[in-house]
């Protein structure tokens, strides 16, 4: 059994299409590999989104609470020692009208 | 020596052969029993590995005053539980417990249940649900096996206990229990989700998919204004605290279109704390509470008498006996009159005069009044378990029947029920059903279904607020007068029945005013109804008072102006905001 030895032409070749078959198994698993991290990307992201979401919503709420007219009332009187207005303080306008009032 | 390399290369060529023929066949045999044989249960196993359908739940609608402030919202807090399912656990053991009860402080009945629950070997088990993030952290940190976190929606109330009973509270499982939570529940709980969760081997997520989409639950804005049902409910617990009462409501409402702007009670409970140890505390006395209105209720007398014309407006009744019988029963007066006009019969509310009017009426027309007036029936405001309030039908009416409804006995009422009828005056006669929803997202506004109705008409109603009128300037709601505005209103002391001594008692009563400001262009109409004041009982002088404060400062905020208008030389600042400058 004697080996055929191979000429420069079918060696080149040959190398060519090695050459040709790593470069494309490469380019899909690094096309896999950036599939994945991209899918890891996006999930870390959303799951972000949802807890910033979340936080602006917690914020809201303790503005809220903060807010709250029995503790604005007890800060206003106890620490900042504000009173409510006498009648003669307060003013109302001739041109106002009823309607104009708070969103009745 | 080439025939003896070429026997060898042969020999070796072979034993490869058979050598890559075995580990072929080998590798076919073993992908025949995976792929074929184990097929269904190593699917699955990789499924459970790396698939997961988690349950998506829906975030609880948020419910909002008319000018968008927060009343509640749900927020995500962790809830514990231990599970040995599909984990190398056996059982959580009593020293593991007594860490995390170091934390959370478990109340006995929860330590009973938990050891119960570990004793028949469940697999899952709450720990407790909804704690505190940071608890929850601290019990993290110990890193106790098959010790987990469940991220749940907790309700929470960031005004405290404003609003308490009219918004109501939720269970563990997040369904409305009472309130605006219990009537609007379909709409306010959403629908829950599924999502598919892909990980790798080490179980970090890679890909989330959702199979289902939670549908939130729609957002509610109330017709209720947080600054007036503040000024309410300060003014009602103030009025409690020194009549040393046992309930009271308050209700206000604009006339003109039905809306709830405030609607109080006491006592009251904040529903972010435990849930209360009584249920009538959860109770909503505006719309639960029935009552006889007593005096009030005068105010369906006289629109009878007016809108028939049976009754002239110059017509005079003699009071100065102070009492009338009829039978076994004698009615009193609250004091001693001479003859009164008709408008002074309602004015200074004699119980004499405003019999002998009833008298005159008759028993159709005070029935048909009644009904016209709604009283019996549902209002139909968006909160459950309304009352419908208590009235016999005209067939088993008594031979005092006529003479006790026309000041307010023999029917009971809610405090809501009353002012839909004050209403009526306030609104020129055209009855608008109570609305406490003022939208819900994604819907129409008009959420009411039922339309605005006639009842008595204009002149009627023009008299009638007239006497009301009088009866705040001069008559038995003088403490309800505020200086700057016109207020038409009605005084009610009502004996309360005693059902030992089975007769109405002459200690226990239910004192209250109703009245609507300014009295010809009406924006408020309120309602307090004060039950067994101690000392001080009649309506004049325990609830009037709490409507003048009310609706002094809810009108000051409104910005409504009074009688008295600007002086013309007069300098006035603004301040102007960051953004403007």
């Amino acid at each position: 059994m004697v080996r055929k030895k191979l000429n420069r032409k079918e060696m080149i070749f040959i190398f060519f299409c090695t050459c040709i078959f790593v470069l494309i198994l490469t380019f899909y698993i690094w096309h896999l590999i950036e599939s994945i991290r991209v899918g890891y990307d996006a999930s870390s992201l959303t799951i972000e989104l949802q807890e910033l979401k979340e936080r602006v919503e917690k914020l809201e709420t303790q503005k809220a609470k903060l807010l709250a007219l029995e503790r604005v009332e007890r800060i206003a009187e106890e620490k900042l020692n504000l009173e409510k207005p006498r009648k003669e303080q307060i003013f109302h306008f001739a041109e106002k009208s009823i309607s104009d009032g708070k969103s009745l | 020596m080439s025939l003896i390399f070429e026997r060898r290369i042969k020999k070796r060529t072979i034993i490869l052969s058979i050598f890559f023929s075995l580990w072929t066949i080998g590798l076919i045999l073993r992908l025949i029993q995976l792929q074929i044989f184990q097929h269904a249960r190593l699917k699955q196993e990789v499924i459970e590995h790396n698939q997961r359908i988690d349950k998506i739940l829906p975030k609880r609608g948020t419910i909002y005053d008319r000018n968008g402030i927060i009343l509640v919202r749900s927020i995500p807090y962790p809830s514990i539980f231990f599970t040995s399912f599909g984990e190398d656990v056996k059982k959580l053991s009593g020293k593991e417990l007594n860490l995390i009860d170091r934390i959370l402080d478990l109340d006995t009945h929860d330590l009973k249940r938990i050891k119960k629950q570990i004793s028949n070997n469940d697999s899952f088990i709450w720990i407790e649900r909804k704690v505190d993030p940071k608890m929850a952290d601290q019990i993290s940190a110990l890193k106790l096996e098959g010790i987990h976190n469940l991220e749940e929606n907790k309700r929470f109330y960031p005004q405290g206990k404003l609003a308490a009973h009219v918004l109501g509270t939720v269970n563990i499982d997040n369904q409305g229990v009472c309130g605006i939570e219990r009537s609007c529940n379909e709409i306010l709980e959403g629908k829950i989700g599924k999502r598919l969760i892909l990980s790798d081997a080490k179980r970090r997520k890679y890909r989330l998919e959702i199979i289902q989409k939670p549908v939130a639950g729609r957002n509610i804005v109330l017709t209720l204004d947080e600054t007036i049902q503040y000024i309410t409910e300060k003014e009602l617990e103030h009025a409690m605290l020194k009549t040393k009462a046992k309930w009271g409501t308050v209700i206000v409402s604009h006339p003109s279109n039905g809306e709830i702007l405030a609607m109080a009670n006491y006592p009251t409970r904040n529903p972010n704390l435990l849930p209360p140890s009584s249920l009538d505390l959860n109770r909503n006395q505006a719309i639960h509470f029935l009552f006889e209105p007593g005096s009030t209720f005068k105010i369906v007398t006289a629109s009878a008498a007016i809108e028939s014309r049976k009754i002239g407006l110059n017509e005079i009744f003699d009071c100065s006996r102070g009492a009338i019988s009829l039978d076994k029963i004698t009615y009193h007066d609250h004091s001693s009159f001479e003859k009164l006009s008709f408008p002074e019969v309602i004015i200074h509310s004699s119980n004499v005069g405003t019999i002998q009017v009833g008298q005159r009426l008759g028993e159709e027309l005070i029935s048909e009044t009644i009904h016209n007036f709604r009283f019996g029936k549902q209002t139909g405001i968006q909160l459950p378990a309304e009352e419908k309030g208590k009235i016999r039908p005209i067939e088993q009416w008594s031979k005092y029947s006529v003479s006790s409804l026309s000041i307010g006995y023999e029917i009971s009422t809610t405090a809501l029920q009353m002012l839909q009828a004050l209403n009526v005056i306030a609104n020129k006669g055209v009855y608008y059903p109570p609305n406490i929803i003022k939208s819900i997202e994604g819907s129409s506004p008009k959420t009411s279904t039922t339309s605005p109705k006639r009842i008595i008409s204009e002149e009627t109603a023009r008299i009638l607020t007239g006497i009301l009128e009088e009866a705040v300037e001069q008559g038995t709601g003088i403490l309800s007068r505020i200086d700057d505005y016109k207020i038409a209103g009605k005084t009610g002391t009502a004996q309360k029945f005693d059902p030992e001594l089975n007769t109405y008692s002459s200690q226990v009563h239910t004192s209250s005013f109703m009245g609507f400001v300014p009295s010809q262009d009406p924006v408020l109409s309120i309602i307090v109804v004060i039950d067994d004041p101690q000392g001080e009982f009649y309506g004049g002088t325990v609830a009037a008072p709490v409507f003048r404060e009310i609706a002094r400062e809810a009108l000051r905020y409104l910005n409504i102006p009074g009688r008295r208008i600007m002086p013309e030389r007069v300098i006035t600042a603004k301040i102007q905001s960051q953004e403007s400058s």
